[in-house]
């Protein structure tokens, strides 16, 4: 079925993409949702479970910033070990990504 | 939808939960609410994009039973992580149970089979000498000894493989459930 596994992939690079996102620099959920939510076709509300499940290993801690207008904004950054697993994530990405170009190009 | 009507079906989504968890689950999208209004988008526009309510709420209850798993080993975490897998439809009920039960069966006659060898042991190590008379006293110690280390042994085996199992389990079920779509797209 390529529908399920489109969705799978999508789901296992998901966290990749936020913890990219925040590495070069804090964000609060609404933006992340919707730059995530227009580049790979999925629900924003995703976001939420994810941030929490980030949160609880403690890979991403939060604070408050006061906003211009409306309630003080809640941004996410980046912990230490949350910089370290985006590092191992991306060096495995990588060559993940390689590899299978390498295969499906060379059916070409 | 309406922010309201989304709002109510999370809550469903999320009853028996804590009211704390709640609360901050509700709290994170009454502010996307906030946040997509401000931009200039209308509550249908925003509830539609972020996904099925009723999923989102399962999908936030599963971390969190996956979590209790992750956090602390007990059989009681064990059942919520595998019900959070089977309420997400990412482990299917009807392959999985009749493989679980015959499992689970088997794991629970082993762990009974070793606390008799256990007690068994301990019983020939304290009464042996005095029931019967060995021709070498130590005989019955050195036995009673060995079937209650032995039994010790495969025990921690045993608690190894099911810790295993459930994290076999709750690997696979993250794995596969899906991702939410946009509540806009699957209408269309």
């Amino acid at each position: 079925m390529p529908e399920a596994i489109e969705t799978q992939l999508k789901k296992g690079v998901l966290a990749l993409c936020v913890l990219s996102l925040l590495s070069r620099g804090d964000g609060y959920a609404y933006d992340i949702a919707s730059r995530l939510a227009a580049a790979i076709d999925m629900g924003e509300g995703t976001i939420y479970p994810l941030m929490r499940r980030l949160q609880g290993d403690g890979l991403v801690d939060t604070y408050l910033v006061e906003s211009s207008a409306g309630p003080p904004r809640k941004y996410y950054r980046l912990t230490e070990a949350g910089r370290a697993a985006y590092a191992q994530q991306k060096t495995e990405w990588a060559a993940f990504a390689t590899a299978v170009n390498d295969i499906v190009g060379a059916g070409e | 939808m309406t922010r309201t009507e989304f709002m109510t079906r999370l809550r469903r989504g999320l009853s028996g939960l804590s009211p704390a968890v709640i609360a901050e689950a509700a709290a994170d999208y009454e502010a996307h609410f906030d946040e997509a209004i401000a931009a200039g988008r209308t509550e249908q526009e925003a509830a539609g994009a972020l996904g099925d309510p009723v999923r989102l709420g399962r999908e936030l209850r599963a971390e969190l039973g996956l979590k209790r798993w992750d956090d602390s080993k007990s059989p009681s975490s064990a059942l919520s992580a595998v019900l959070a897998l089977l309420g997400l439809g990412a482990l299917d009920i009807l392959i999985l149970l009749p493989i679980l039960m015959s499992v689970l069966s088997a794991l629970i006659s082993l762990f009974l089979a070793v606390v008799v060898v256990i007690i068994a042991g301990g019983g020939v190590l304290v009464a042996g000498p005095f029931i019967h008379d060995f021709q070498t006293p130590w005989l019955p110690v050195f036995g009673g000894l060995a079937m209650v280390t032995g039994g010790t042994a495969v025990g921690a085996i045993l608690t190894l493989f099911t810790i295993g199992l459930i994290n076999a389990l709750v690997w696979f079920g993250r794995l596969h459930y899906r991702l939410i779509k946009p509540a806009i797209e699957a209408q269309g």
